[in-house]
This record gives C-alpha cells, structure tokens and sequence, in this order.
C-alpha cells in the first residue's frame, strides 16, 4: 500500500530563497559595519589584520613552533562556524592549496584556539602520500576567540589562516 | 558507538587507481578535560585519544597530535591518493597507553 504523497508547492521557492540570501546578506552587512566600528574605536587599521596573539601563552606556543619565521596569511582555508552554540562539538574544515609533491608538501597543520585551556588543540603531520591537504574533525572552545591554522612546508614556509569564532556555551569546563 | 575504541574507517565504496578519495574515521572515546566533575562533585581525570597514527602500504601518512580539545567520540577526516591496492591502517592512542585499532583494504574497482 502506497500512500498518497502531496508534492510541495515549488511556487515563491525561488523568491523564499532570494528574501532568505538578502536576510543573509544584509546581517553579514551590519556584522562588518560593527566590526568596523570596533576597529575604528580600537584604533586598529580596518581590513583583514592578523590577530595578535592575546596572552603569553599562544605567543610561546608560536615561538616554540615557527621561531623567528614569518607567519603569512594566506594558502589556508580555516572553515568553522561564524557561531558555535554548542562549544563541546564545533566543526572544523583545514583546507590549502598548496601542493603535495614529494619536493614540496605541507608537513604540519597546528590547530590552535587561543583561549582554550590548551590552546595547541592538534598538530597533524602530513606526508605527500596523502594528495591534497584536506582536514576535518570537531573539536571543543571554551569560550568566543580567534582559531589559527597555521601549516608549515617542508621548505619551512609558514602560512595560517585565522578566524574568529562567537561560542555561546563553554565546552571546556 | 559504545565501547570505548570501537573504531570505524571509511572510504568510497568505487576506487580507480589514482584517485583522491576521502577518509573518514570515528572512534568512541569520552575525550574527557580533566576539568569536569561528576555530579557528585568527584573530579574527572583526564582520559582522551593523544596520538593518531595512519599507515597505507606499510607506510605513515599521516600522524595527528591530540590533547583533549577535540570533541568527545573523535572523527578526523583527510584525503589519500590511491596509489595501489593495499590496507589502510589507524591506530589510536590514549593517554592512558590504551591502542585501538582498526584497518580497511584498498580495493579497485575493475574497469
């Protein structure tokens, strides 16, 4: 027995998905105009800057990890949420162009969330054997902060990408 | 997912030679911080997957470094290119010394 399936009504999808791109549109809108105005009151110059590292901390770990070698942004594709609810579980995607060839590769991903209790959340060490750098996995934030992807060539070129995350629960205790 | 390191590895179900593919993994772990209580105000210790080793071929491609910032029941993702037919390898490693692993045959299909 089959029941009768009523089709959904397609008429107005196109213009739902329209009103709901423009609603998108407009909030991405007032969140720069906020930021920007945060800037402006800050004093820093508008535009992508690089987040300065907040606390001893995160500066040691970067010291540690890339000494006295520039960090670069670029080549680093950091994809997470604009906001996390639930900071237990928040979803990560590591992404780079860069090339996997025996001569040249990405030979370490540093995941770091500047503050959470350990904010070198994960290092993964790469080899040309896996193709492309492609990463994804969940991890937990204590708190609304700035995640850095930072990846190192075997060349020892060093390139991160940053991204700021509002976490509305504290996943860390 | 219940028992603790009962692992799964994923991969597609049709590979060519050659092919970048998608790994997916998962395994059951608390992943606990060390920074909770138990409602009886008991603190838990620290328990969580610290190290991620992936062979293909005999050989390591991949290692990860954990602390206890990755979510409860970890999944990891990463691509691989196919080169031959052979099984592909994880071993996990909690903090505790505990091993789990688990492994899949590469497998081409033919053409």
């Amino acid at each position: 027995m089959t029941w009768p399936v009523r089709r959904p009504s397609f008429i107005g999808m196109e213009s739902r998905r329209n009103f709901f791109r423009s609603c998108v549109g407009a909030a991405a809108g007032l969140i720069a105009n906020r930021s920007e105005r945060l800037l402006a009151a800050t004093g820093l110059p508008a535009g992508p800057e690089d987040p300065e590292p907040p606390n001893e901390e995160v500066a040691r770990i970067l010291k540690e990890l890339f000494g006295q070698r520039p960090i670069r942004r670029g080549h680093v594709d950091l994809d997470m949420p604009l906001v996390a609810e639930d900071g237990r579980v928040v979803p990560v995607i590591i992404e780079s162009d860069l090339p996997m060839k025996a001569d040249h590769y990405v030979k370490a991903v540093h995941l770091i969330v500047d503050h959470n209790p350990d904010a070198h959340l994960a290092a993964f060490h790469l080899t040309p054997d896996l193709g492309a750098v492609s990463l994804s996995t969940r991890i937990k934030m204590k708190r609304t902060t700035w995640v850095r992807a930072i990846l190192e060539t075997n060349t020892g070129e060093v390139w991160a990408g940053y991204t700021k995350v509002l976490v509305t629960l504290n996943g860390c205790g | 997912m219940s028992g603790i390191g009962e692992a799964r590895i994923k991969v597609p179900d049709q590979i060519k030679k050659g092919d970048l593919i998608t790994v997916n993994s998962i395994i059951s772990h608390p992943m606990d911080t060390g920074f909770f209580r138990t409602a009886e105000g008991a603190p838990i210790p620290a328990y969580f997957i610290r190290r991620v080793v992936v062979t293909y071929a005999d050989r390591e491609v991949a290692r990860f470094e954990w602390t206890s910032g990755i979510s409860k029941n970890p999944v990891v993702s990463f691509t691989l290119k196919t080169e031959q037919e052979a099984p592909l390898s994880m071993v996990w490693t909690d903090n505790h010394g505990a091993v789990y692993k688990q492994s899949i045959n590469i497998s081409f299909v033919s053409t």
